[in-house]
């Protein structure tokens, strides 16, 4: 067959495409089963620090979620727990950052007066700069907030706010719209969780 | 390009020839990732693993892909790559996956990569063509690396995400954002060409 013929390109393309892809598909399936137990490790640690816990790297996640959460029903909007004569309810949230959508936990004080914590589960804002919403200082801001009006993440020195009284955390420096983005998700989903709370009741 | 032996093709790749700041390729990643070194470790760590894989995948192939068509294989074969790691640092480095987002997919559009596939690996063997991808890779690495170090040192403070800078040290919040990268290239490119235009007026 000529080098240069229709079919002969036709068949090379297709031909190399299958077994390209062919190799994916093997190499997904592969890993698929590692993939999803990373997810569902995210998910407990998500859970647990939203409960105010802090998750240390040898923690088995899973017993703990359950031990924490004794009745975990994740088709439920929300999960509810006492921890150490406090009342919880921790919720899953989604909302849209600057680049698409971010989710996580947010966990609140029974009475909506404090935030517990809150835990990002997946973004996809810009790495080195809105990405940084999942770094441990920006989120150690939220534990313990106060959070009646809701919460403003301002522009500050960008270092992170230690006043738990005065509702605000520091934002990211140079990630202004992820901040705001983020401080209207975060405030949605404490409304979101009084109305899903106060209807139960 | 004269000479192919392996210590030309570093030399060229890391410094007289550099894909950065030479052909001044792959420059969205220069400007993108470089706030952060772990980041910029990973995603040139991945663009070396590409390169030199593409090439020698390319160059074993060159025989059966027609001309019309190579273009598009080409890109098959990185973007093959690419999907690899990705799903690579889904499963083993999950942190990492996540902190770098869709950077790792953007891979696939380096044109370092596309380049070296074009330009050496269509007329060299797989071995030479390996050597070629991974020092390619090198010369990108080390001027990223530099300039990462310079952001994230100015930015934030610390390296590698260590605080290195005393707490009084008030961050340069320029450092953190893409404009900082242009400049910094812009140095870097200024103090190589200087330096290869005095070796070549010496001769």
């Amino acid at each position: 067959m000529k080098k240069d013929s229709l079919i002969y390109t036709v068949l090379v393309t297709a031909v190399a495409a299958f077994i390209f892809v062919f190799l994916l598909s093997l190499a997904n399936s592969a890993t698929s089963e590692k993939v999803a137990e990373n997810q569902r490790i995210l998910e407990a640690r998500a859970y647990l620090t939203a409960a105010g816990i802090v998750v240390s790297e040898e923690m088995d996640v899973e017993k703990e979620l359950k031990s924490v959460f004794p009745q975990f029903d994740s088709s439920k909007p929300y999960q509810e727990t006492t921890l150490n004569g406090k009342q919880l309810i921790v919720a899953p949230f989604q909302g849209s950052g600057l680049w698409g959508t971010i989710t996580g936990v947010l966990g609140m004080d029974a009475d909506f007066s404090r935030i517990v914590g809150m835990e990002i589960l997946s973004h996809s804002e810009t790495p080195g700069l809105g990405g940084r919403i999942d770094e441990a200082w920006f989120k150690d801001q939220f534990k313990g907030e106060y959070a009646v009006d809701g919460i403003v993440i301002r522009k500050g020195g960008g270092k992170g706010d230690t006043d738990k009284d005065n509702g605000e955390v520091d934002g990211i420096t140079g990630a202004s719209r992820t901040s705001d983005s983020l401080q209207q998700i975060i405030n949605n989903q404490i409304d979101k969780m009084k109305s899903a709370k106060g209807g139960m009741n | 390009m004269n000479g192919d032996s392996p210590s030309q093709i570093l030399k060229e790749n890391v410094w007289t020839n550099n894909p950065i700041f030479i052909q001044i390729l792959g420059i969205c990643s220069t400007l993108a990732v470089t706030n952060n070194l772990t980041n910029t470790l990973i995603m040139t760590l991945g663009v070396m693993f590409v390169a030199a894989f593409t090439n020698i995948t390319v160059s074993l192939l060159k025989q059966v892909i027609p001309r019309k068509v190579r273009m598009i294989v080409q890109t098959l074969i990185i973007a093959f790559y690419v999907i690899i790691v990705d799903i690579l640092l889904r499963a083993y480095l999950p942190e990492i996956s996540k902190s770098l987002g869709p950077y790792v997919g953007l891979i696939i559009t380096n044109c370092i990569i596309m380049g070296r596939a074009e330009a050496f690996a269509q007329s060299h063997g797989p071995i030479i063509s390996a050597w070629d991808g991974l020092t390619s890779g090198l010369g990108y690495m080390w001027v990223l690396m530099l300039i990462a170090f310079v952001r994230e040192l100015l930015g934030f403070g610390t390296v590698f995400g260590y605080a290195v800078l005393p707490e009084t040290f008030t961050p340069w919040t320029i450092m953190v954002m893409a404009p900082s990268a242009f400049f910094l290239l812009g140095s870097v490119l200024w103090f190589a060409k200087a330096i290869i235009l005095k070796k070549e007026r010496g001769k």
